[in-house]
C-alpha cells in the first residue's frame, strides 16, 4: 500500500469512520460513567442555555397587545405577516449563500497557492493576508461606502456580498491552505504524470478530496455573513433589501423597542445555522476546521 | 518508502518547483515548466489579491491618511504628522483601555479554550444524545449578539434580575453585576467566553476526531495514567489547531465591538472600555476622527505583532 | 473624476477592473475635495425628486404616516419626494458616508445637533428662504415662542425645528401617598421626598447611564441649568467649574449618598429604566413626554410634576429641539424648500394620530383635542416649555460642539462618576472640563 492512504487518514475517502468510537463492549463501570457524563453535560448545557431559553420563551410569549394566553406562535406569525421578515430571510439567505460560495471559490485557489508555492512572494502574501484583516471593520465601513457608492453598489445585496467575501476571505484562505497542506502532493504528482495541468490537477484531484476543509471554511463564512449588522446598517437603506440582522435593528425605535418582535426574529435567525450545523455535524467529526488546521 | 516521496514532493512544491520536474531538476527544464506553474499560480491568486486590495488595502490607506490628519469623516483636513498618535499615547484613557483589552483578550482566549476543551473531551466519549448536545452547545455562538446581550442584561442588570435574586436568596448579598466596575469587567468577560467557547469546542472536537483511538488503547496498555494520556498524547496532537484557534480568537477578542458595547457601553466609568470601543466612541461620539483612527491603528499594530509571534509557533509546531 | 463617472456608467463590464483601481486611487481625493461631478445625482434624480430621510422617532406606524405625508408632496414644477427610514444605530456613519459619496438626502431629520456638524463641513443649505415662505403664509406666527432662535447662526437658519424632545420630572402618585410625603417644589423638598420614598422601597431620582442610555447625562445638565448654571457661559465658552454647577452636583451627590439614586442606575439601559417606572420602583425622576404610553402604564398613576425651584430661585429644564435640515446636494433648492414648508404644514396629522412622544413646535397643534386631551401634555406646554433651555446653556445658539457633548465620552463618564458617588463635585467637573476641552473645536 502506498503512504498516500496511511499518512493522512483525515483526508481522502475515509470520511465515514468515527475514530472516537470505542470498539469494546462497555463494562458495567463504563456504563455508569457514561450516565455520569450524560448528567454532567446535561447540567452544563442547561446552564449555558439559560439566556437562550429566555430569548426563545419571550418569542413565544404573547405580546403586550395580545389576547392569547400561554405560549403562542402569534409573534412569529406576526413578524411574517406584519413585517417584511420573509423578504429579509430571503435576502439573508441569498447574501449568505453567495458569500459562502464566492469566498470558497476565491479562498480555495488562493489557499492552494499558499500551500504549494512557497516562494518568498507567496509566504509574504500569506502574512499580508493575516495582517490586513486586523483593522477593525468599524474604521473601514465609511471609506468602503464612499468607494462602493461610486460604483452603484450601495443599498444593494451584491455590494454587501463583496464586502462579506472580502472580510471572510483572509481567514478562509488560511483555512483552505491549512487543509491542502494535509493532502499529500503525491496525489497531484500522479495526475501530472497522467498529463494533467497544474490547474486541472487542482480542480480534479485536490478539490475533490477537500470536502471537510471546504465545509469548515463555508461554515465560518456562513456565520460571519449571517450575523453581521455593522456593515449592513451603513450599506443598506431600503426595507426590502434588509437582511435579518437589519430587520432586528429596525425594531429598535427612538423611545421603545418592540422586544417580542426582536425575539421572534431572533428565533427565526437561529434556525438556519442550527440546521446547517446539525446536518454537517458528521463531517466535522472527521477533519473539520480544527482537524484540517491541525494537519498543517 | 512512499512517505519519503511524499515529503520530498511537498518540499519540492514548497520551493516552487513545477510538477513534472524532478526534485533536483536541471535549471533549463525547470524554468520553462515553473513559468507555466507561476502563471497558473498567478491566476489562482488574482481574485484574492483584488479583494484584499479593495476590501482591506484601500481602507487601510484611508485610515493611515485619517490618522495623520486633523479632519473629520467628510474632510481630510491638514496633515499633522504624529500628533494624533502622541495625543493618544499620552492619554490615560488609552492605557486604561489597553489594559482592559489585554485582560479581556487573555480571559476570552484561554477561558473559551478551557471550556471548549473540557466540553470537547466530554463529548468525545460515548454519551447518549451526544450529537444533540453538540448542536445545542453551539447556540451561544449562533444567536445574534444584539439578542443575547439583551438576554444577559435581563439576567443580571437590576437587583431584581434572576441572578442577583438567586445570590440574595443564597445569602450572598445582592451583587450589581453591571454597576460595580470589577464585577462589570468580569461579567463582560464571562459573556465573551459564553459567546466564544462553542467555536473552540468545534475546533478542538474536530482536531480530536482525527486522532486515532488505538493510540490511547496502546498507551493504556503501557500503563499510562489518564493525565499522562492527556498531556502526552492529546495535547501535542491538538497543538497546531490550538495555536491557530488562539490566533483567531485573539483577533476576535481584540476586534470585538458589539459584545462589550451592547452589554455595558464601556461603563461604568469606562471600566469595560476596550480599545475598539474607545476608538468607536472617539470617532463617532466625540467626532475626533484622527485620534480615534490612530487608536484603531495602534491596536492593529499590536495585533499584528501578537499574530506574527503565534504564527511562528504554528510554523515551528508543523516542522516538529 | 472621469474614472469615477466611467464606473458609474453602464459600460462597466469592459473597463471594470481598470476603473475599479482608478476609483480606489482617486476616491480619497474625492472624499477630500467633496466630490465634484458625481453622476449618482445627490438628493435624487434629475426630475426634481426630493430625497427625504427620517428617523424611527416612534413606532413603525409613525414612519408609515410620515411616509404618507412625504409621498403626498407635489411641487409647483412637478417635483416629488421619496421617503426613507434611517436606523438610529450608527446613524452618523450612515449620514456621513452618504453625504461624502453624494448619495445623501436633500432634506432630513436626524440627530439633534447633526445639522450644525454638517453645516461646519459646508453641506447644509440655509433655511432662510424657507422661513420667508413660512412668514408669507403666516405659519411662522404659529411657532411656540423661542423655538426658532437656537437655529439662527451668523450665516442663516441652519435648520427648522419640528418637535421638542422635552425633559420633565414625572412622579408616581400612589408612591407619594404611600410614603406620605408632599410633592417636591424645590431642592430641599426633593431630598426629603427622596428619603421618604426610600422607606417604601422606591427611588426619588430615577435615572440611568447604561449602554445607549443618555438620561443620566440629561439629568446632570438639567440640574446645572436648574441652578442657573450650564456647560457653557453666555459667550459660549466652556464654564463647567462655575459655582452654580458645583452646587448642583454637590446636591446630586447628596441624593446619591442618601440612597435616593439606585446604586445600579449606572448600568441601566432605557429599558431597565422604563421597567422601574412600570414596576413602581421609580417614585420621581426626569423623563420624556408621554411616559405612561412608553412604559405601558396608563392607569393615570404616572403624572407630570411641577418644575423645581433651584436654591437661587431659578427654574429651568432642558429640551432637544429636533429639526429638519436641507443639504446643498439637492436636485433643486427650490424643491427642497417647497418640500420643507409643505412637510411642516402637514405635521399636525402625526399628533392627531397620537403617534408622537414629543411636543409639537406649533401652537395650533398643542390646541388639537388629541393633544390637549391629555392633562400631562397640557401641563408640559404650560409649565415646562416656557422654562426649557438647550444644551448650549447658559449660551443661546446651538452649534456643532454640542454633538460631541451630547453623545460624547466626557459627559457620559462624568454622569457615571456622579451617580456612583465616586468623586467629589469639583474633581468630577474638572475632569469633565478637561475631557471636553480635548474634543471640542475652538
Amino acid at each position: 500500500m502506498s503512504a498516500v492512504l496511511h499518512a493522512h487518514p483525515e483526508s481522502g475517502p475515509a470520511l465515514g469512520v468515527d475514530a472516537g468510537k470505542p470498539r469494546k463492549v462497555l463494562s458495567e463501570a463504563g456504563q455508569r460513567g457514561r450516565w455520569w457524563r450524560f448528567t454532567a453535560i446535561l447540567a452544563i448545557t442547561a446552564i449555558v442555555l439559560v439566556p437562550i431559553v429566555v430569548t426563545v420563551l419571550l418569542a413565544f410569549t404573547p405580546g403586550p397587545n395580545s389576547t392569547a394566553t400561554g405560549l403562542t406562535f402569534e409573534n412569529i406569525s406576526n413578524v411574517f405577516s406584519k413585517t417584511l421578515a420573509a423578504t429579509w430571510l430571503k435576502n439573508s439567505l441569498i447574501t449568505t449563500l453567495a458569500t459562502v460560495i464566492i469566498s470558497v471559490a476565491v479562498a480555495a485557489p488562493a489557499g492552494y497557492v499558499l500551500s504549494r508555492g512557497r516562494s518568498k512572494a507567496v509566504s509574504g502574501y500569506s502574512l499580508l493576508l493575516f495582517v490586513m484583516q486586523s483593522l477593525p471593520i468599524i474604521t473601514s465601513v465609511v471609506p468602503l461606502f464612499i468607494l462602493f457608492a461610486g460604483m452603484g453598489l450601495v443599498d444593494n445585496l451584491m455590494g454587501l456580498t463583496i464586502i462579506y467575501v472580502g472580510s471572510t476571505m483572509t481567514v478562509a484562505t488560511w483555512m483552505m491552505a491549512a487543509y491542502f497542506d494535509s493532502i499529500p502532493i503525491s496525489l497531484e504528482e500522479a495526475s501530472w504524470i497522467d498529463g494533467c495541468s497544474v490547474f486541472g490537477s487542482f480542480t480534479k484531484v485536490v478539490l475533490r478530496n477537500s470536502l471537510p476543509g471546504i465545509l469548515s471554511t463555508a461554515i465560518f463564512s456562513f456565520l460571519l455573513a449571517w450575523n453581521d449588522y455593522l456593515v449592513a446598517i451603513v450599506f443598506l437603506r431600503s426595507n426590502e433589501i434588509f437582511t435579518l440582522p437589519m430587520g432586528v435593528q429596525s425594531f429598535f425605535q427612538q423611545n421603545a423597542t418592540d422586544w417580542t418582535s426582536v425575539m421572534a426574529l431572533a428565533v427565526i435567525m437561529m434556525l438556519p445555522p442550527v440546521i446547517v450545523f446539525a446536518t454537517l455535524n458528521k463531517y466535522f467529526s472527521v477533519g473539520g476546521i480544527g482537524g484540517s488546521l491541525a494537519g498543517r | 518508502m512512499a512517505l519519503t516521496t511524499t515529503q520530498s514532493g511537498l518540499s519540492r512544491a514548497r520551493r516552487g518547483v513545477a510538477p513534472g520536474g524532478p526534485g533536483t531538476a536541471p535549471v533549463k527544464r525547470r524554468s520553462k515548466l515553473s513559468a507555466q506553474t507561476s502563471r497558473t499560480f498567478f491566476w489562482l491568486l488574482l481574485p484574492s489579491v483584488v479583494l484584499l486590495v479593495l476590501i482591506h488595502g484601500y481602507p487601510l490607506i484611508h485610515a493611515a491618511v485619517q490618522a495623520t490628519h486633523d479632519g473629520n469623516l467628510l474632510q481630510t483636513g491638514n496633515f499633522v504628522g504624529g500628533e494624533n498618535f502622541s495625543t493618544v499615547l499620552t492619554s490615560p484613557a488609552f492605557w486604561k483601555a489597553a489594559q482592559f483589552t489585554l485582560w479581556f483578550t487573555i480571559v476570552g482566549v484561554f477561558g473559551s479554550w478551557l471550556v471548549g476543551l473540557g466540553l470537547a473531551l466530554l463529548l468525545r466519549t460515548k454519551i447518549p444524545a451526544g450529537g444533540t448536545f453538540k448542536v445545542l452547545l453551539l447556540l451561544p455562538w449562533v444567536v445574534p449578539i444584539v439578542v443575547s446581550s439583551t438576554a444577559w442584561n435581563w439576567l443580571v442588570a437590576t437587583p431584581d434580575s434572576l441572578i442577583p435574586s438567586l445570590f440574595r436568596n443564597l445569602g450572598l448579598g445582592t451583587p450589581l453585576f453591571l454597576a460595580d466596575p470589577t464585577l462589570a469587567s468580569i461579567t463582560v468577560m464571562v459573556f465573551k467566553v459564553w459567546v466564544s467557547f462553542p467555536f473552540m469546542m468545534m475546533m478542538i472536537s474536530a482536531a480530536l476526531a482525527s486522532v486515532d483511538s488505538t493510540v490511547y488503547e496502546a498507551a493504556s496498555m503501557d500503563g499510562a495514567t489518564r493525565w499522562q494520556q492527556f498531556s502526552q498524547i492529546t495535547l501535542p496532537l491538538i497543538a497546531r489547531s490550538t495555536y491557530i484557534s488562539w490566533i483567531l480568537m485573539t483577533i476576535f477578542c481584540v476586534n470585538d465591538f458589539p459584545t462589550i458595547y451592547l452589554l455595558t457601553g464601556g461603563g461604568p466609568v469606562s471600566a469595560t472600555t476596550s480599545l475598539v470601543v474607545l476608538a468607536y466612541r472617539t470617532v463617532f461620539q466625540d467626532f475626533a476622527t484622527g485620534p480615534g483612527v490612530a487608536i484603531a491603528f495602534l491596536m492593529t499594530m499590536t495585533l499584528v505583532v501578537i499574530s506574527v509571534i503565534l504564527y511562528r509557533q504554528i510554523r515551528k509546531s508543523s516542522v516538529e | 473624476m472621469s474614472a469615477k463617472s466611467s464606473i458609474a456608467s453602464p459600460a462597466f463590464s469592459r473597463r471594470g477592473f481598470l476603473g475599479f483601481a482608478a476609483a480606489a486611487a482617486s476616491a480619497p481625493l474625492l472624499a477630500a475635495c467633496g466630490g465634484g461631478s458625481a453622476s449618482q445625482g445627490g438628493g435624487g434624480g434629475a426630475s426634481g425628486t426630493v430625497k427625504f430621510w427620517d428617523m424611527p422617532w416612534a413606532t413603525p406606524a409613525y414612519n408609515d404616516a410620515a411616509k404618507g405625508i412625504a409621498e403626498g408632496f407635489s411641487g409647483a414644477s412637478g417635483s416629488k419626494a421619496t421617503y426613507q427610514t434611517i436606523q438610529w444605530n450608527n446613524f452618523y456613519q450612515t449620514f456621513s458616508s452618504a453625504i461624502a459619496s453624494k448619495t445623501g438626502p436633500a432634506v432630513s431629520t436626524g440627530g439633534g445637533f447633526q445639522a450644525f456638524q454638517f453645516e461646519q463641513q459646508g453641506q447644509i443649505a440655509y433655511a432662510d428662504k424657507a422661513i420667508e415662505k413660512l412668514k408669507a403664509s403666516g405659519q411662522f406666527n404659529d411657532f411656540l415662542p423661542g423655538v426658532l432662535d437656537p437655529f439662527k447662526s451668523d450665516k442663516g437658519y441652519v435648520a427648522v425645528p419640528w418637535q421638542l424632545d422635552m425633559r420633565v420630572f414625572w412622579y408616581r402618585k400612589s408612591l407619594f401617598e404611600k410614603a406620605n410625603v408632599a410633592l417636591p417644589t424645590d431642592w430641599p423638598s426633593l431630598l426629603e421626598a427622596g428619603k421618604a420614598l426610600k422607606k417604601v422601597g422606591a427611588f426619588g431620582f430615577t435615572t440611568g447611564a447604561g449602554a445607549g442610555n443618555n438620561y443620566a447625562n440629561h439629568s446632570m445638565i438639567m440640574m446645572m441649568v436648574n441652578n442657573g448654571g450650564g456647560v457653557f457661559n453666555k459667550d459660549g465658552e466652556l464654564d463647567l467649574l462655575n459655582d452654580r454647577n458645583v452646587e448642583a452636583m454637590e446636591f446630586v451627590l447628596e441624593l446619591v449618598s442618601n440612597g435616593i439614586v439606585d446604586p445600579a442606575a449606572v448600568s441601566y439601559t432605557t429599558d431597565n429604566m422604563s421597567a422601574q417606572w412600570k414596576d413602581g420602583k421609580a417614585g420621581f425622576g426626569l423623563f420624556q413626554v408621554n411616559v405612561p404610553e412608553r412604559v405601558g402604564d396608563t392607569s393615570g398613576d404616572l403624572l407630570v410634576a411641577d418644575p423645581l425651584t433651584g436654591p437661587h430661585g431659578d427654574k429651568a429644564t432642558i429640551v432637544f429641539p429636533n429639526n429638519i435640515m436641507m443639504y446643498t446636494n439637492t436636485p433643486s433648492q427650490d424643491a427642497s424648500e417647497e418640500f420643507l414648508v409643505y412637510y411642516l404644514g402637514q405635521l399636525k396629522q402625526l399628533w392627531q394620530k397620537k403617534l408622537m412622544s414629543a411636543l409639537p413646535v406649533f401652537k395650533s397643534i398643542t390646541e388639537l383635542p388629541e393633544f390637549a386631551g391629555d392633562p400631562n401634555n397640557v401641563k408640559i406646554v404650560k409649565d415646562w416649555q416656557p422654562i426649557a433651555k438647550t444644551f448650549a446653556s447658559q449660551g443661546n445658539s446651538l452649534n456643532a460642539n454640542l454633538a460631541a457633548l451630547d453623545g460624547g465620552q466626557a459627559l457620559n463618564q462624568f454622569s457615571q462618576t456622579i451617580i456612583t458617588g465616586k468623586s467629589d463635585a469639583k474633581t468630577a467637573l474638572q475632569a469633565f472640563q478637561s475631557g471636553l476641552e480635548s474634543v471640542l473645536k475652538k
